[in-house]
């Protein structure tokens, strides 16, 4: 039981008082006794009012710098030559105030910005204060889970089963260089697994190792064979030496993590994610580490430098200067094991010519979401359409046999920008068939300023009513969740921090404000393109966001009723859209602009262009 | 090379990444705001310096000037001051 205290509160500024009120609340809830003078009280009246009711403590607070060191010295003199000073102790607080100016001006303490009440107290009870720790332990979150999946639109539903009949018919029948890597390098992980676990002898397995590896490298490119055959490693990279890893794995440990940080302020969605790619995984793990803390709830890997670089992975820790780290086996496994186990983690496959193997790492390494887009990864992603639809039909099987979800890029966001009644359409058809694979979708991507928007002026007025009409549109089709990105406000940003922090968070906003499930956000240097991201810039935006949040709570951004309007025509076009996929043929749809013709961005890639083949039917 | 107080330390090797310095300076124009920016940055013996944001108004510039000190790829000091007593 601590001592009842008698204490005289006095703000002696002409109106600021909420941060005393607040104080004489707290003091009072613990049982003391307290006596609070009005704003603009004068020192003598301080002196008067502490003689009258004999407290033992004094606390006065002064906000305004002017004249305060005159006014606080004033206070403490006559407080002494009153007598007061054996018996009273004399605490000062303020926006200006320091510990070590209080000091200065013989107070016994001061009190700063910042300032927990409980802080205050403890020091009135002579008792430690001991800051109230983060209690909340992270859990992971998969909220395709909560999801039926149904399709509401049910003309809509009967072409997208014809589509994807058709996708995996086609499909069945042919195979690519990136497919047969997957299935020789599942083999070789298999081994080295069981060689690393001592269930099969090295010296046994060396052949069959060798076998495979050669093998492996009948479907890479010169870069990739160079690397493995004369250890020649391309342009630029280097291989992470022992003693930086071992120097990684205890600067990753001596970070406590017991609890972390949170960006959501009342509501529980959207889950937060951030993408990472310096192009080394130091660095990378070092920014995610920190992001971790500042309260993101999910990682995503991005490797835009190697996704359509080259046939064949390369192995080890490497590094090097690129926009996107390497995504190796090792790099990938380094990584995700110097997460959170409570952090989501995704691994992009929506382009390139490596995903059915980046698709087995990342089921591997125990990632929770891959990335995919049949549309997007070929009319904007520069792979040819036929390469990636065959391999986004085997990562999707993949991704199935390892219970990952996958997030669905649109065409409508970044550069290419089709209309966006295109980009659902295609988005949904790459759901379907996820959903027919096995793999829980979350549709995307939203909250991008859109070359769409920006040449049809639906933009011009506000950010608020396209956003929200795809939003709308999606949710009249099918029970799914969304996913922001990628990152929100993309193409808003510009290389001025605060603008490009505020865009952020007001696109944060908005899709906490339309039940959005999943962002990833950007940083402030989204814009700047001469440089590596820089830590800095990253928790601009997470302390943006977080304050949109807080400012915007469980209160609703309010879309005009243009953006039902919207909605309603996009659903219908998205009908004529797949009518039009359903009767061409989806792959051949592709090339023919269904999804994006040239004119609204769509090119359909190159990158593996004729590199399908038929399978062979002893598979 | 700028030291802390305890000597053995160069703070520059705790940076993580970049270095931004965030001003206002007083200019005629743009490219004159330009060449001070990288002038400054120099002043401070910083290298690989790069203008992230300018923005000239009237007589004055805003800015963000950035100097990388760990670029992606490199070795970085900050690891080895973190994991102490490791031998390189």
């Amino acid at each position: 039981m601590v001592a009842e205290k008698k204490l005289l509160l006095a703000p002696l500024d002409p109106v600021h008082n909420v941060g005393l009120r607040i104080i004489d609340k707290g003091l009072m809830e613990r049982g003391h006794k307290t006596v609070l003078l009005p704003p603009d009280s004068k020192p003598e009246e301080v002196v008067e009012a502490a003689l009258k009711n004999q407290v033992d403590f004094i606390l006065v607070s002064r906000t305004m710098i002017y004249g305060a060191a005159e006014i606080l010295g004033r206070l403490v003199d006559l407080v002494e030559a009153a007598g007061l000073r054996d018996r009273t102790k004399l605490i000062v607080g303020g926006m200006t105030i320091t510990p070590e100016l209080a000091a200065e001006l013989g107070f016994d303490a001061g009190y700063g910005p910042g300032t927990e009440v409980d802080e205050v107290v403890a020091y009135i009870e002579g008792t430690r204060y001991v800051p109230a720790k983060r209690t909340q332990i992270k859990v992971k979150k998969r909220l395709e889970n909560e999801y039926s999946y149904r399709v509401f639109h049910k003309g809509i539903e009967t072409l997208l089963k014809k589509i994807t009949d058709d996708i995996l018919s086609w499909a069945e029948k042919r195979t690519s260089p990136g497919i047969e890597r997957a299935l020789l390098r599942e083999k070789i992980l298999e081994i080295e697994h069981a060689q690393a676990e001592g269930k099969i002898s090295r010296k046994k397995t060396a052949n069959r190792l060798r076998e495979l590896n050669t093998a492996y490298l009948d479907h890479c490119d010169k870069i990739v064979v160079d690397f493995y055959k004369s250890g020649r490693l391309p342009r630029i990279v280097r291989v992470l030496e022992a003693m930086e890893i071992r120097q990684l794995k205890k600067y990753v440990a001596q970070i406590k993590m017991t609890a972390a940080g949170r960006i959501q302020h009342v509501l529980e969605k959207p889950l937060i994610f951030a993408q990472y790619g310096t192009g080394c995984p130091i660095q990378d793990i070092a920014h995610m580490k920190a992001a971790e803390h500042w309260g993101i709830d999910g990682a995503i890997h991005i490797d835009p430098s190697w996704e359509a670089r080259a046939e064949g992975l390369l192995d080890g820790y490497l590094t090097h200067e690129e926009n996107g780290t390497l995504p190796t086996f090792k790099n990938l496994r380094l990584i995700k094991e110097s997460l959170n186990p409570a952090t989501l983690y995704q691994v992009r496959l929506h382009r390139g010519l490596n995903s059915p193997e980046k698709a087995l790492f990342a089921g591997e390494i125990g990632a929770d979401h891959t990335k995919t887009a049949l549309d997007y990864g070929s009319l904007g992603g520069g792979t040819d359409p036929a390469r990636l639809t065959v391999d986004t039909v085997y990562s999707l099987r993949t991704a199935a046999k390892y219970h990952m979800a996958t997030q669905i890029a649109s065409n409508n966001q970044l550069l290419c920008g089709s209309p966006i009644f295109k980009s659902i359409a295609g988005a949904l058809v790459t759901a379907y068939l996820s959903l027919r694979l096995g793999v829980k979708p979350i549709l995307g991507s939203l909250f991008v300023y859109s070359p769409e928007a920006m040449i049809t002026g639906k933009m011009d007025d506000n950010y608020i009513d396209y956003n929200a009409a795809t939003v709308y549109a999606y949710r009249r089709i099918i029970d799914a969740p969304l996913w922001g990105g990628e990152p929100i406000g993309f193409n808003t940003q510009t290389e001025d921090r605060v603008q490009s922090a505020t865009t952020t968070a007001l696109h944060a906003a908005l899709s906490a404000s339309l039940n959005v499930d999943h962002i990833s956000i950007g940083t402030t240097d989204e814009a700047y393109a001469r440089g590596p991201i820089a830590l800095a810039s990253r928790i601009d935006t997470f302390k943006a966001v977080k304050e949109a949040f807080r400012f915007l709570g469980k209160a609703k951004i309010r879309p005009r009723s243009r953006a039902q309007k919207w909605a309603r025509e996009t659903v219908e076009r998205v009908e004529e859209t797949l009518r039009e996929a359903a009767e061409i043929g989806f792959v051949e749809s592709l090339y023919k602009g269904t999804f994006s013709t040239r004119n609204e961005g769509g090119y359909p890639g190159r990158f593996g262009l004729n590199t399908v083949v038929q399978r062979l039917a002893h598979r | 090379m700028v030291k802390s107080k305890r000597s053995d330390i160069k703070i520059l090797d705790r940076v993580m990444d970049a270095l931004d310095v965030e001003t206002v300076l007083v200019s005629d124009n743009e490219n004159e705001a330009r060449n001070l920016a990288k002038e400054l940055m120099q002043s401070f013996g910083l290298k690989d310096v790069d203008i992230v944001f300018l923005e000239h108004e009237g007589k004055t510039a805003r800015l963000r000037i950035r100097s990388y000190i760990h670029r992606s790829g490199c070795r970085y000091a900050w690891l080895r001051t973190e994991a102490k007593g490791e031998k390189e």
